[in-house]
């Protein structure tokens, strides 16, 4: 894994604490709509992360909290998808070789979330092409994801991400340090994005993104918060 | 989780002033990849502000993880194609001006395999073409991204004049961007003039 | 389908503390019993992520799926640690060109091709796979794990106060496969001496151990040497980042060795035939990593076990050109010569020679070898490129 310099690490970090603030969250793709009751959702298996952050920013992964997170965000979507106003159904990620293709749309939708997130969300770094009308939301995977067995009978796919990670009592500590002398230094990340890809044309019509999501996943309630807000201004929802 | 890679992206520095990134206009561009190239641009695209290189210059329409076209500016003989990060541990092959266009592929693709950490870069096919008003080479290659796992494809050209190495490279993923952006690349690679 | 975390039932353990003793007795192996569940929290923690890993090392286009090299990698762990610890153990071959082998908390291990290109017989992989099946059967993960907590945290505080701040943030598939966990010195004796334990019950010589050690630190100070930075004798980057080593580290294995004077079949004849089909490509990838020195010492070590053939012969003339100095290429071109001389009449080799002999402005050769290049190989990717050079040698 190629090194990085550590000053660039640290000025990106610095930046960063002081981007955060300065982000949109959603973007929809001009236009567009979706009736209750028209189409047919295929939920990718959400990837969920929770552990803590250690001082020297290390994710470490904590199984009950992953546990907990999984089965409230699993069992709270399960809920609301129910009331998105169309059907919502599941799909497991394996490691076969039938799912490869699945497997590769499911890196490139991770591609343009994050391009998205990195050079429109962030107004600071948004490509000046881009500024020009601020209603545009043109981002797509092609034409090629009808072709993908797996999403047979679906229109749209549902990517849901999250992340969170908590920071340990050390890491407040050196933020708190840090803050004193100016290095931008992140206390946990809680980072969560929902995405809805139109199957038959490959365009990313709705993303939700933040990297400093609300509600703790470990807990019911937090569950229900952070799957509010992931899910927030979901096309067709209709009454929230 | 690849949000994270966001902030420590091999090629993301950010400044916050105003016009991090630079607007490319369609038309006549000059002075492109620190005054070498002029070329003639088909449709807006961006500069970005960031390089891995000294002898570079980025540009891209949607953000460089989907579509990017890197010139490279003259790089002289015995320099290394992009930034030395760890000279001692993992060098960077240094540009040999004796080296015949056929090496140059197999040259990036070591380049490649030392800054990405890249386990693998399948180069496709090669050819004979007039680049830059002379004898040149175009190329094909693939390579999957250790980063994000996505699998992108790239094409180049290359020429070699008066002991410096002139390239330009296009890469996205394989997955419909490369086949959507290959023609904007062509255009702008046919009408790249060293000035 | 089974869930991956399943297949612990099936993987044995030892239900010890989590730092078990080994014995009294210093030959014998501890007894092994089945069943097994993660129980604290890191540990749950770091099953659970490696069942995700190891769903996405299955489907990953890094690895190679090859039944015949999968069963000699299983049938020579099983040889070295026997049928009983071996049973529940998943084995992925991935294609990435450094010396390594890991073994997830959940019995997932891989194997990179770099590994099996410096191995020189089934013994020294033996010793390896079985030196990574001890730090999974003492539960060294969640130990390491903690342990490079503690270092980060240590860092992290020195470098707010320089004012820098770090973070390790890889995700990919690469630091799934590669070193996650670290191990420290105590862990790695403790590693080599249940791995000695495993050869001395094995057919195979337990000294394997001690010169797999050797080879890798004789690599690394050719490296050096290639690129003229004065050796150390200090072995920290690549595989020594996570397998700390001291120079004394071969020479303890090797006296652990002789006390139990265990002669026996290393195998090398048979691990080479193992691999043979696919050392051009081992070989290929190794030489894109622009070390010189690293990779003469490689192909020179296979070289003494099945002689210079013609496919060593290629490499060494693909590292030269590689390499690319004036002399070079008539080295170069020598050694491709002695491998068609040899029989080994590869289409690569005509466009390497036709290529060399061009650069040295041996024209009329050059073209002679491009040609049998394209005849061997009508449809080459590059074969409009090669035709320029034979219609135009000279002329570029």
């Amino acid at each position: 894994m190629p090194k990085l310099g550590r000053l660039f690490v640290a000025f990106c970090f610095a930046i960063a604490a002081t981007m955060v603030s300065a982000q949109e969250k959603t973007g929809i793709k001009q236009g567009f709509q979706l009736q209750p009751g028209t189409a047919r959702i295929l939920l990718l298996e959400p990837s969920v992360r929770v552990g803590s952050q250690s001082t020297g920013g290390l994710f470490e992964p904590n199984a009950d909290w992953t546990e907990q997170a999984k089965n409230n965000l699993e069992r709270e979507l399960s809920e609301v998808q129910g009331r998105l106003g169309n059907r919502v159904d599941r799909h497991e990620l394996d490691g076969s070789s039938a799912s490869a293709k699945l497997h590769d749309y499911n890196a490139l939708f991770g591609a343009v979330a994050s391009s998205v997130i990195e050079y429109q969300f962030f107004l600071g770094n948004r490509l000046p092409s881009k500024k020009k009308d601020k209603n545009e939301f043109s981002w797509s995977v092609g034409p090629g994801l009808k072709d993908v067995p797996a999403l047979k009978g679906y229109d749209y796919i549902l990517m849901i991400r999250t992340k969170d990670a908590f920071g340990s009592a050390g890491r407040k500590l050196l933020q708190i340090a840090a803050a004193f002398g100016g290095v931008g230094v992140t206390a946990g990340e809680h980072i969560g994005m929902a995405g809805l890809i139109d199957i038959r044309t490959g365009e990313l019509v709705w993303l939700n993104a933040d990297l400093q999501m609300g509600g703790d996943v470990r807990t019911t309630e937090g569950a229900v918060k952070r799957v509010s807000q992931l899910l927030e201004g979901f096309p067709g929802r209709g009454v929230q | 989780m690849k949000l994270l890679t966001l902030l420590t992206g091999l090629t993301l520095v950010v400044s916050t002033s105003a016009n991090a990134h630079k607007l490319i206009e369609p038309g006549l561009r000059e002075g492109v990849a620190g005054g070498v190239f002029s070329v003639s641009v088909p449709t807006t695209m961006n500069r970005l502000q960031q390089k891995e290189g000294k002898f570079q210059e980025i540009w891209t329409v949607d953000g460089d993880g989907l579509n990017k076209i890197i010139f490279f500016g003259g790089v002289p003989d015995g320099e290394a194609l992009l930034r030395q990060r760890d000279k001692k541990n993992n060098p960077l092959p240094r540009f040999n001006s004796k080296m015949l266009l056929a090496e140059i592929p197999a040259y990036l693709e070591t380049s490649y395999r030392s800054y990405y950490g890249s386990p693998k870069v399948n180069i496709g096919e090669m050819s004979p073409v007039q680049f830059l008003n002379q004898k040149g080479i175009r190329f094909d290659y693939k390579y999957m991204s250790v980063e994000d796992e996505v699998v992108r494809s790239g094409m180049g050209y290359a020429t070699v004049k008066e002991q410096k190495l002139y390239m330009i490279i296009f890469e996205a993923p394989e997955i419909f961007f490369y086949g959507r952006d290959i023609g904007v690349f062509e255009k702008i690679a046919s009408s790249l003039r060293l000035l | 389908m089974m869930a991956l975390s399943k297949a612990l039932l099936r993987v044995a353990a030892v239900t010890c503390l989590a730092s078990p003793s080994l014995g009294a007795d210093t030959y014998t192996l501890p007894p092994y019993s089945p069943a097994y569940e993660p129980r604290t929290l890191d540990e749950r923690g770091l099953w659970m992520e490696a069942d995700v890993h190891e769903k996405r090392l299955a489907g990953s286009p890094m690895r190679i799926r090859d039944d015949h090299l999968s069963q000699y990698v299983r049938d020579v762990l099983c040889r070295t640690v026997g049928s009983d610890r071996c049973g529940g153990v998943r084995v992925y071959i991935v294609d990435i060109p450094a010396f390594n082998a890991t073994m997830m908390p959940n019995g997932a291990m891989s194997v990179w091709s770099g590994l099996l290109l410096r191995v020189r017989s089934e013994a020294e992989l033996g010793a390896v796979l079985g030196h990574e099946f001890a730090h999974f059967e003492l539960r060294h993960s969640l130990l390491g794990f903690q342990n490079r907590r503690s270092n980060s945290d240590l860092a992290a505080w020195i470098q707010v106060l320089g004012a820098i701040a770090q973070r390790d943030v890889s995700d990919t598939q690469l630091s799934i496969v590669g070193s996650v966990y670290r191990f420290n010195r105590e862990q790695e004796k403790q590693a080599d001496l249940l791995g000695l334990k495993y050869l001395k019950s094995s057919p195979y010589p337990s000294r394997s151990a001690s010169e797999v050690w050797q080879h890798l630190m004789e690599e690394a100070d050719a490296t050096a040497a290639g690129r003229m930075i004065r050796k150390k004798h200090q072995y920290s980057a690549g595989f020594f980042d996570t397998h700390p080593t001291e120079l004394n580290r071969a020479d303890y294995l090797l006296e652990e060795a002789l006390k139990f004077n265990d002669p026996g079949e290393a195998g090398a004849k048979e691990h080479y035939k193992a691999v043979e089909k696919y050392l051009p490509r081992f070989l290929s990838s190794q030489i894109r990593l622009n070390d010189f020195g690293g990779t003469e010492y490689i192909v020179s070590g296979i070289a003494g076990h099945t002689g210079w053939t013609g496919a060593l012969l290629q490499a060494r003339a693909d590292m030269y050109v590689s390499r690319g100095n004036v002399r070079d290429l008539i080295t170069a071109t020598t050694l491709y010569l002695n491998a068609i001389d040899s029989g080994y009449q590869r289409p690569e080799i005509y466009r390497g020679l036709g290529l060399g002999l061009i650069k040295l402005g041996r024209n009329d050769d050059g073209r002679k070898y491009l040609k049998l290049y394209l005849e061997n190989v009508p449809d080459a990717q590059d074969k409009k490129m090669i035709q320029l050079y034979i219609d135009d040698a000279g002329g570029e």
